[in-house]
């Protein structure tokens, strides 16, 4: 088994007097593509950000590449690549601008950080566009510069959080692609989405949280083996407690008519 | 302040027979006579109750604030200043018996120009800043509904306003010689009249820019408009000049009947641009919106530019380890400065107050400090003190906040090079490029020697203004939304401090500029002094930084527990 990069022990983490995340615990390694799996509101963004140092847990051990949380943060953060759910930028910036803003306060050498930010920007075929304000970029676009800008410090750990959303089928490819290389190139990735059939073929192992508890650990075919499912759909289903409940769909119909 | 009004205000609140009173107006509010009336005007009034409630839900929970008539406690605390400001004032034309006619024309001229500044401000943060319209941009909610819903806060500012610039005065107006008993009723009722024809005249203003003006200019006229006030006192005092330059008569034809067919005609006017305007807010509105949000997007793409001087002075500024976060700091301040909406809003109306000063200074500039003869010159290091000040105020505080999360995922050794970097560009920018243009014209005109000694005064002086007002940075710049009640209490603090600076500028007079020698070891001092503070302040900002983002951090927090309760 590969060195852990990521290790979480028995983390509690509390918004107030709610506990959301439950004495959860497990590892990532190097060069693993791991999926974060669960319903709304299960905790999974919750947890991204306590690896990134963002919220500090209420009590357990975090260690991110060995250096433990929160109390190494800034070295931490060094390492690390994140992507949130919402895009929210610094609209009057162009991409290039805010690409620039994110190297340097990384403190990426200047020529370094030209080089990838020119060489990411093609990539992703926002060459022509990199000196439009962001306002007049669309939502995949924007999504393609938060990939971009959590790229430019060559991170060792890579948090995405719904990574594909906005983005047309092409650059969805891509950017699996680019994950699948960035990981044989020994980067850590963890990948929170809702979309599970690209979980299943993106991902070397799943997590699943529900109701802020780890309820499955394991690679999907180990998964489906486990629970006797077809699909990681129906794993999910299964393990969460979704399957054969009353969807309420015919309850909206019947609401509609009313 | 807060805490106590926010506690009074809950104990009105448990009155009991306040409460029977308030249910009893609100009924009344909501009942068929006003939606009647409602109808009357094209708005659709159960809408238009649902936009309030939600207006007000939305204020109660601190996700607008960039309203001051949503906002009650920023709303309080303004009154609270100019009642203050108005009761001194009243009090001192009191007590030197000032006449009953200058008295009135003094307040409604001060209750006109203080609504005229906030008005505008409010009327263009609701109309042109139509986050919320966005949202609601494809419900079936009526253009006047809509505008209606936005603008009935206005009514609520002007109350506030009105009241507190000119209850006391009415009432302290009996004690002047000769007013009558009706005095303070005339006063206010006529005050009251004022302010709603300000306030029409305000929506129609921007009603008529909606209809006129193509939407992706709108954001940048409405900043414009905001200056009107402050530019229409600097035009006033030249307007007689230029007319008679242009050999236009000045002086009013004394023929009545002229005079009245003028006055008909102004008013037919005015009658006709507040009706077309409120039409004109009235009918599309809500299907003009998008293009208002979008506007900047049609900001031409400029290809990058290298700044190899920025960067060097960024790299000095930060060190070795710190030479790119300083760059970082240095670029991201400069750029935001330029396009950043709500901080340009805020700076352009006090670009004619900042012109002001400098008009004089440059008239001024042929005589020298060190003479015997005061010159305007002498204010220089101290206006430049007065603009870092706004600049620092406001500096936090932007439109696309929320973008701050970007500084949350870097570490916070970050910040050391990133902050030197914010100094270094108001350094350069406010302080080092305007005393080195002064420079070339004052040697010009004083010759090398005096012009090199007042500059490194300057210099040195407008240091240790950065160097304090640094102090005010409170975050991430421009990682906050706008707070409007501090853009009022500015106002005040802003007269404070033009006092202070008419102090120092009699000092350097009359103390300082009569002996070189004595300037060379003051701006000596001065500048060990800004160095020293400076260190200080910039390890303040640090920690400011630092600290609101452990706010914003948090902020997920709040909103769980907001859902929760």
């Amino acid at each position: 088994m590969p060195e852990a990069v990521v290790e979480f022990q028995q983390v509690v983490f509390c918004y107030d007097r709610t506990e959301v995340l439950h004495n959860i615990s497990f590892a990532l390694h190097k060069g693993e593509i791991v999926g974060l799996l669960g319903p709304n509101g299960a905790g999974k963004s919750t947890t991204i950000k306590l690896i990134t140092g963002i919220l500090v847990p209420t009590s357990g051990t975090i260690a991110v590449a060995g250096l433990p949380l929160p109390e190494e943060a800034i070295d931490v953060k060094q390492i690390i690549g994140y992507v949130p759910e919402t895009a929210v930028l610094f609209d009057s910036l162009t991409g290039q601008e805010f690409l620039e803003l994110c190297g340097r306060l990384h403190n990426v050498p200047e020529d370094t950080l030209q080089t990838r930010i020119r060489d990411i920007l093609a990539t992703f075929g926002l060459t022509s566009d990199r000196v439009a304000r962001l306002d007049a970029y669309s939502k995949g676009m924007r999504q393609k510069i938060l990939i971009a800008a959590a790229l430019l410090h060559n991170p060792d750990i890579i948090l995405l959080d719904e990574p594909l959303s906005g983005l047309d089928v092409n650059a969805a490819i891509l950017i699996k692609d680019l994950l699948a290389a960035l990981a044989a190139a020994g980067k850590t990735i963890l990948y929170s989405s809702h979309v599970l059939d690209v979980v299943e073929r993106v991902c070397n192992r799943v997590l699943i949280i529900h109701q802020g508890a780890l309820i499955a650990d394991g690679s999907a075919e180990e998964l489906k083996a486990s629970t006797h499912e077809a699909t990681l759909e129906d794993v999910f289903r299964n393990l969460t407690g979704s399957a054969g409940l009353d969807t309420g769909v015919s309850r909206i119909v019947e609401a509609l008519r009313s | 302040m807060n805490v106590y009004w926010v506690a009074l205000q809950h104990r009105l609140r448990d009155s009991t027979l306040l409460n029977a009173i308030g249910e009893a107006v609100r009924r009344w509010l909501r009942g068929p006579a006003v939606s009647r009336l409602l109808r009357r005007f094209g708005i659709d009034p159960h809408r238009y109750w649902l936009l309030i409630d939600l207006f007000a839900e939305l204020t109660e929970r601190r996700e607008m604030l960039g309203h001051l008539g949503r906002d009650g406690v920023s709303l309080n605390m303004v009154s609270a200043v100019y009642f203050l400001l108005t009761t001194f004032l009243a009090g001192v034309q009191v007590l030197v018996a000032s006449p009953v006619h200058t008295y009135y024309a003094v307040f409604l001229g001060l209750t006109a120009f203080l609504l005229f500044t906030v008005l505008l401000s409010e009327t263009s943060n609701s109309l042109v800043n139509p986050v919320e319209a966005l949202v609601l941009a494809h419900q079936p909610i009526g253009g006047a509904t809509y505008t209606a819903a936005k603008l009935t806060h206005l009514l609520r500012v002007l109350g506030y306003m009105v009241t507190a610039v000119n209850l006391l005065p009415a009432l302290a107006g009996l004690l002047l010689p000769g007013a009558r008993w009706s005095y303070p009723l005339f006063h206010f009722f006529s005050a009251w009249v004022l302010g709603l024809v300000i306030a029409l005249f305000c929506c129609a203003f921007f009603g008529l820019l909606i209809r006129f003006v193509p939407a992706r200019r709108l954001k940048t006229i409405g900043q414009v408009a905001e200056a009107s006030p402050l530019l229409l006192i600097i035009v006033a005092g030249q307007f007689r000049r230029i007319l008679k330059a242009l050999k236009v008569p000045t002086g009013l034809p004394a023929d009545p009947a002229t005079l009245r067919a003028i006055a008909i005609a102004f008013g037919l006017v005015a009658v006709l641009s507040v009706v077309y305007g409120l039409r004109a807010l009235s009918g599309d509105y809500l299907v003009r919106v998008s293009a208002i949000m979008r506007g900047p997007s049609h900001a031409p793409a400029r290809p990058p530019r290298r700044t190899p001087l920025a960067a060097a002075i960024a790299r000095l500024a930060g060190g070795h380890s710190g030479a790119q976060p300083a760059r970082a700091g240095f670029e991201y301040v400069r750029r935001m400065m330029f396009r950043d909406w709500q901080f340009r809003r805020q700076m352009i109306p006090m670009i004619p107050a900042a012109v002001m000063p400098l008009l004089a200074m440059f008239g001024g500039s042929r005589a020298t400090p060190f003479g015997g003869r005061f010159t305007p010159v002498h204010l220089l290091p101290h206006a430049l003190g007065a603009m870092l000040f706004l600049v620092c105020s406001i500096l936090a505080h932007g439109s696309d906040y929320k973008g701050a999360w970007i500084f949350l995922t870097v570490p916070g050794s970050t910040f050391h090079g990133f902050v030197r970097g914010v100094y270094a560009l108001l350094w350069t920018e406010t302080i080092l490029i305007p005393n080195l243009i002064a420079l070339g014209f004052l040697a010009w005109f004083w010759g090398p020697a005096d012009a090199l000694l007042f500059v490194a005064f300057s210099l040195a002086i407008a240091s240790v203004y950065l160097a304090l007002e640094l102090r005010l940075v409170e975050g991430v710049p421009f990682g906050k939304p706008v707070d409007t009640s501090r853009g009022m209490i500015l106002m005040p603090l802003m007269m404070a401090g033009g006092l202070v600076i008419a102090i120092m500028v009699a000092l350097q007079h009359f103390l300082l500029f009569h002996s070189r020698p004595l300037v060379l070891a003051v701006t000596l001092l001065a500048a060990a002094a800004a160095w020293l503070l400076t260190r200080t302040s910039l390890d303040t900002f640090e920690v400011s930084i630092r600290y609101h983002l452990g706010l914003v951090s948090q902020e997920s927090t709040t909103l769980y527990q907001e859902i929760n309760g």
